[in-house]
């Protein structure tokens, strides 16, 4: 299946769920973060316009990912 | 540099005092340049979600996202966020620091005590970087 990750802000990419490298059985949201250069950390996955945690595998082709927004 | 039209600073400054004691938070669409001069042409106010709102800010990614979804259908880019702080610093805070995401993007600041506002951009690798605004 190919996903097409819309990083909001930058470029989308697209990219070959096969090919993503995982430890887990399947790809989740954070190996596809990882694969982009992001960090769970710093980003928000959604999907569908909802939030999905990120060590869930991969069933979208399309994922949005929000760089979080936050301070003090 | 930042370009910010009065109206919107005005409105900006208001939601901050009308916020206090609590920090407010929103969006700045408008023309985008990395390095140059970013145009705001409107804000978009959020709420704050953060579990201490006297001292933090968080913007949910659902509304981020529905904001996203509004500047765009006008044309806008993301120009960059606004955030108070009722009692100063004005400027950066270590935790604005420690949690920036938005390589480039302005992060303007209203301090209400002192009363300043001021914008930054967050630079991957050298931090909050200050630059001037033009109120036009």
């Amino acid at each position: 299946m190919r996903v097409t990750v819309d990083v909001k802000g930058e470029d989308s990419r697209e990219l070959e769920l096969a090919d993503v490298p995982t430890d887990a059985p399947e790809p989740t949201y954070a190996d596809l973060l990882r694969e982009v250069g992001l960090s769970p950390h710093e980003v928000s996955v959604l999907v569908d316009g909802r939030p999905v945690p990120e060590d869930q595998p991969v069933e979208s082709e399309r994922v949005t990912v929000l760089r979080l927004i936050k301070g003090g | 540099m930042l370009a910010l039209p009065k109206a919107v600073r005005a409105e900006i400054v208001e939601r901050a005092r009308g916020g206090r004691p609590l920090e407010i938070c929103g969006v700045l669409g408008g023309e985008y340049d990395p390095t140059g001069r970013s145009e705001v042409g409107s804000q978009y106010p959020a709420e704050n979600v953060a579990e201490h709102p006297r001292t933090r800010y968080r913007i949910d990614p659902e509304e981020q996202l529905a904001i996203f979804d509004r500047l765009e259908a006008r044309d806008e880019e993301i120009v960059g966020f606004y955030h108070s702080h009722p009692r100063g610093p004005p400027r950066p805070s270590e935790t604005d620091a420690a949690d920036a995401t938005w390589s480039d993007r302005s992060y303007v600041i209203v301090s209400l005590e002192p009363f300043e506002v001021g914008s930054w951009r967050w630079r991957e690798d050298d931090g909050f970087e200050r630059e001037d605004v033009a109120v036009e």
